[in-house]
């Protein structure tokens, strides 16, 4: 049995991305971060996301080569279709 | 309205990483759970989030009340609540150890529940022995019963911190 709100562990690891977009609903915004208290491995994960995305910065789109994006997305889309 | 607010040890907002001043208001852009604004706790939320330094908050503008948070427009820092120590987190983890035990010891496979935030609890991860405790509550009387254990929670908090007004609806 698991609350409806409750969110695990896989579930925040999912969802970490779309968190540090701040793409998440409010609700959902509001079970990651409840999730974050008790949970030390996804605080941990959670960290290790930022610190990357700050040691790396960003890949601006233009630094793709052509067709390169399409084909990762298209790839994505399949990934998250299986 | 006097409110409270988990930080990371220094004044650090766990989820933020703002540094929090004291004593001086801070204005957020605007009033939107989880988005914008200044996030805090009423005496019943206190449990869902634990950490490291409890806060005394003053909140002013409109505040809105949400089932699990207050959201305010502007806030400051009042006082440290010194009472929320090492000691007496320790002795939080050991009452929802106790609780758990008396609700649940007795009953087949839920009672691992009580090995479980005992272990926690002595491990310091008392935020998650108190889920634990929750959860076992959960368990054995269905979703009020993870609520009755909070509140639970919330009001040995209460007692033991001096807070109020308790304000559980």
């Amino acid at each position: 049995m698991r609350l409806e709100r409750e969110l695990a562990c896989q579930e925040v690891v999912e969802l970490v991305t779309a968190y540090l977009e701040d793409s998440l609903s409010p609700e959902d915004r509001e079970r990651f971060e409840e999730h974050l208290v008790f949970c030390d491995g996804c605080q941990n994960y959670l960290a290790q996301m930022r610190d990357t995305i700050a040691a790396t910065g960003r890949v601006p789109p233009g630094a793709l080569p052509a067709g390169l994006e399409e084909r990762l997305l298209e790839a994505f889309r399949g990934w998250r279709a299986s | 309205m006097i409110a409270y607010k988990f930080l990371r040890p220094g004044c650090i907002a766990p989820y933020t990483g703002f540094r929090w001043p004291v004593g001086e208001w801070v204005d957020a852009a605007g009033v939107d759970a989880c988005r914008e604004g200044i996030h805090a706790c009423s005496v019943r939320h206190l449990p869902i989030w634990l950490g490291p330094e409890l806060w005394e908050i003053e909140l002013d503008g409109e505040i809105v009340e949400h089932s699990r948070k207050l959201v305010a427009p502007r806030g400051r820092l009042v006082r440290r609540i010194e009472g929320w120590n090492d000691g007496l987190i320790r002795d939080f983890g050991r009452a929802c150890v106790k609780r758990t035990r008396e609700r649940v010891g007795f009953l087949p496979v839920i009672s691992g529940y009580v090995f479980d935030a005992d272990r926690l609890a002595g491990l310091g991860r008392v935020p998650l022995a108190a889920f634990a405790a929750a959860r076992a509550a959960e368990w054995c009387d269905g979703p009020a019963g993870y609520e009755e254990e909070r509140r639970l929670q919330a009001v040995w908090l209460a007692e033991r911190l001096g807070l109020g007004p308790f304000d559980w609806a």
